[in-house]
Formats: C-alpha cells, structure tokens, sequence
C-alpha cells in the first residue's frame, strides 16, 4: 500500500470518525454496532486497490459505511423475521421490569413529553423510533405523506431531548 | 462539568438531520450537506450525537416500557375498543357475527355466505362445501363464504379447528380478529377471545398475515408451532406447542400455558351455562397454567383459589371471582 494513501486515511480517522460513528448510530441504532461497521469501512478503505481514482475519499467512506450499515440491518431484519427456528425463550415469562430508579423517573418523563405533543406527532414518534416502524408503513397507518411523519418525528424527538435533559440536569 | 445545554434551534437542527439520515435511500449530497452542517459549529456534532443516543436509548426499551407506550400513543386502530364484559360472552353469540360482515373483500362470483355455530357447552363436527371439515368449540361462531377463487372463513368468536382440503388454485383463509390466517395444506386450530387470537398448526404450514397490513410477508408457521396474537402489544409470538395439547378441547379438555386469567374465563364460559364472570378488573391479568376438564368445571373453580388469589362465589345465575384480599361478604 502507498504510505500517502495509509495517511489519507489517518487524517479521514482523525477528522471525521467521530461524525462517522455518529452517523452510523443514526442508521443503526446501536452504537457498538457503529463502531464495529466504521472499523469495517475503514479497512475496505485501506484495501481499496486505486485509491487516486476516487474523487473524494471522506464521501466513499461514508458511502461504504452506509452500505455495510444496510446490510447489517438486513441481517438483523433476517434474524428478526425468522425467529421460529428459535422461539425466544423469554415469550412466556413476566416481563422484566426496567431495574433502575432514575430509568422510572425517565420514562414518567418521556411518557409527560409525548403528552405535551399533538397525538400524531407523538404516534408517528412512538411508531418510528420506539417501536420500530418503517416511515412508509406509518404513512400508510396514519394516512399521511412520509414528509409529515418525518417532520412529526423530528419534532417530537427534539421536545423529548429538551425535556429529558431536563430531567438529567435539573 | 459544564451542561450541554443547547438552543432549540440547533436541537431541532440535529433532529431533523436524524430522520433525513436515517432513511437508507438518503443521498451522497445528504451526507456531505450534513457534513458542513456539523463542521459549522462544535456545538452541531454534539446535539446530533445527544439526539442519537437518546433514539438508541429509546429504540432499545424492555418490552414493558415499549408496550406501554405504545398502548398509550400508537395503539393498533381496532385494539382501542375494550371487548365486551367477559360474562356476556355467551350471551353475545349472535351479535357477535356481524362484525364478521365488514371484512369481506372478496373478488369473483360469491355465494351466499354460510353461518354455523354452536351452543354453550356443546361441540359440533360440520363439513365445508369444498370438503373441510371443521370441529366447532363451544359458544363458537363461524361464518364461511367461497368465491370461485377464495375461500374465506370468519371466525366471530370461539374455537375452531381445521382440517382443509387443499386447493391451491382457491386459498383457504381464516379471519379472526386481526388476523389472516392462509392454509398451506393443514390442519390448524383457531381460537379467539375478543382480540386474541392462538393458531395452533398440528399438520403441514399456514401464513399469518396482520389484516391491517397485507403487503408484508406474513409469518409462517409449520406444525407443532403455537402463535398468539396479544392485541395489548400488538405482536404476534411463535412458541412450541404439543399437537394433543392444543387441541384437547376436543377431548373435553381446555389447555392453558400462562394465559390471562381474563382469557381462561372466557374461554371456560364457552363451556359453562352459567357464566363466570371477574368482579375485580385487577385479576384479569393473573396467569393460570394447567387444564380445565369441561366436564368439571366447578371442581376447577373449587380448587382455583388455593392457587390464586381469589374469592369463588355464587350468585343465582353466574359465579363471581372476586379478590380474595378484598373484605366483604362471605
């Protein structure tokens, strides 16, 4: 490999492997799972055979990084889907309630923030983020555009981080 | 340490650019517009990572939490309307079958459609005009309505099991509740109380669809696999089951595995003239284990109190369960 190239990448590490692993959170929902696919994308980075041909190293980065991160939701998706040839053993038993106190206090606060929104900004929001739902299908759910369930779940999210805070720094 | 605090501008700023990256579909030009967006300020790249975290913190909620939010603010359309009082369940019967009406959407020549059901505490073997046979449960409703192309059953209320003749050409297609459930050359059982449903799959495979969203693939499941239907969050969950266990009732026997003390009496009043009827809300959800002889039903309810804590009592035409902490007659 030529040492121009290996401290290209370092540079592209050091300047942006921060947003990088932020915005694989974003798409993943984990972010140990982010940090498992930047660590990925920067070793297709590294045996990438010409480098001198790509225009923009920092945008291939982000676009390897995003296609790892939809395949990983695939597989996920796969796993999910299919869950039959090991039923979670866990369908039968009592649900274990959240353990800490301060989580408790939390939850009273995120459930006292979604009542201060409009009904559909905190639907498309519960939908969306806590239980998982596509954009489409909750467009489809509530009859509105995926514009406006985009919008409502930005919204709400950005009440609930205000108001979380809050609570986390009183 | 200092607080993050953030102005609501670029809190709303980092929010938004979550659901725009979040989409897979978002463009190369996104990534890099929210790339100078994060450079303009230290302060961007630190709300976008708060706004992450608490989506993951969120996203990653046990099951309790989930479910209650989602009861309380995206609850499922149908799943809104409380079912009627467990003791009226017998008496509801009737009644019960139009509801089956709105959920014809049925292409092709239809016959008219065909309603059987059966009495409190009765069974009854009744055989389709395709040739399926079908044992009815007690107090069970079921409407059958073929098209050239379809084959369509309702089932109002009850249990039902199904031994199909196989026709590709012509599906064969149980409603219940919320459910669509297509046969894959089977034997399944149904049952359903109010909004929940158990498909018990004893021969070959069948493919449960949510009724509100028929474009996704369904869930397959194949003999020997139990799935209910909780309507309280919405999801459907997969567990072995034994063949003989699941259908025992039509051995006289009822079989529960965990199942909500508000879902056994309902489903013991389908076997009982007078029914059983919860006084206390709060019992509805203790969980019962074990089996129900339909033929000694009393004997059960005798004997339901040293394992829960319940209060048995008769008054003229239905039996009462009341908390048996709770003071009062006796």
């Amino acid at each position: 490999m030529v040492p121009a190239h290996a401290a290209q990448i370092a540079a592209l590490f050091r300047d942006h492997n921060r947003a990088l692993v932020a915005f694989l959170q974003c798409r993943l929902n984990s972010l140990s799972d982010a940090q498992e696919v930047a660590q990925e994308a920067y070793i297709r980075m590294f045996t990438l055979e010409h480098p001198e041909q790509v225009d923009s190293l920092r945008a291939y980065l982000f676009r390897t990084a995003s296609n790892l991160a939809v395949d990983r939701l695939r597989m996920r998706k796969v796993r999910h889907e299919h869950p039959i040839e090991a039923p979670s053993e866990d369908v039968h038993l009592a649900p274990i309630p959240e353990r800490h106190a301060s989580a408790t206090e939390q939850l009273h606060g995120l459930h006292r923030a979604l009542r201060e929104l409009p009904a559909k900004t905190s639907r498309a929001f519960v939908m969306h983020v806590i239980d998982g739902c596509d954009i489409g299908v909750i467009a489809r759910a509530m009859k509105i555009s995926e514009r406006m369930v985009r919008y409502h779940v930005a919204n709400a999210l950005a009440h609930c981080r205000a108001r979380v805070d809050e609570l986390e720094m009183p | 340490m200092m607080a993050d605090t953030f102005n609501e501008q670029t809190m709303h700023a980092a929010a938004d650019w979550w659901v725009r990256l979040r989409d897979p579909a978002a463009a190369d030009q996104t990534v890099e517009q929210w790339l100078a967006w994060t450079s303009a300020d230290a302060s961007h790249l630190r709300a976008f990572e708060k706004v992450t975290e608490l989506a993951e913190r969120l996203g990653t909620l046990g099951e309790v939490s989930r479910a209650q939010l989602v009861a309380e603010f995206a609850p499922v359309e149908a799943a809104r309307r409380r079912w009627l009082p467990l003791a009226m369940a017998a008496a509801v019967v009737g009644m019960a079958l139009m509801s089956g009406y709105f959920a014809w959407s049925l292409r092709g020549t239809r016959l008219a459609p065909q309603v059987y059901s059966s009495e409190v505490a009765a069974r009854r073997d009744i055989t389709l005009v395709d040739g399926t046979t079908v044992t009815l449960g007690g107090a069970t409703t079921l409407t059958a309505q073929f098209s050239r192309d379809q084959r369509q059953v309702e089932l109002a209320q009850g249990e039902a099991f199904f031994q199909v003749a196989h026709n590709a050409g012509r599906p064969f297609v149980v409603n219940a509740g919320k459910l669509a459930i297509h046969d894959v050359g089977t034997a399944f059982d149904v049952r359903r109380t109010g909004d929940h449903v158990t498909i018990a799959v004893t021969e070959g495979r069948v493919r449960i669809f949510n009724r509100a969203d028929r474009a996704g693939d369904g869930l397959e499941a194949v003999a020997g696999q139990l799935v209910s239907y909780d309507p309280g969050r919405a999801a459907l969950s997969v567990s072995s089951t034994d063949l003989a266990r699941a259908t025992a009732w039509r051995n006289d026997r009822l079989e529960f595995d965990n199942e909500s003390l508000a879902v056994v009496v309902a489903n013991i009043n389908r076997y009982r003239v007078r029914p059983v009827r919860i006084a206390d809300p709060y019992l509805e959800s203790l969980t019962f284990t074990g089996t129900v002889k339909t033929d000694a039903i009393d004997d059960w309810l005798h004997a339901l109190p040293q394992v829960l804590p319940v209060k048995v009592r008769d008054a003229g035409s239905q039996t009462i369960l009341s908390d048996a902490a709770r003071n009062g007659d006796r």
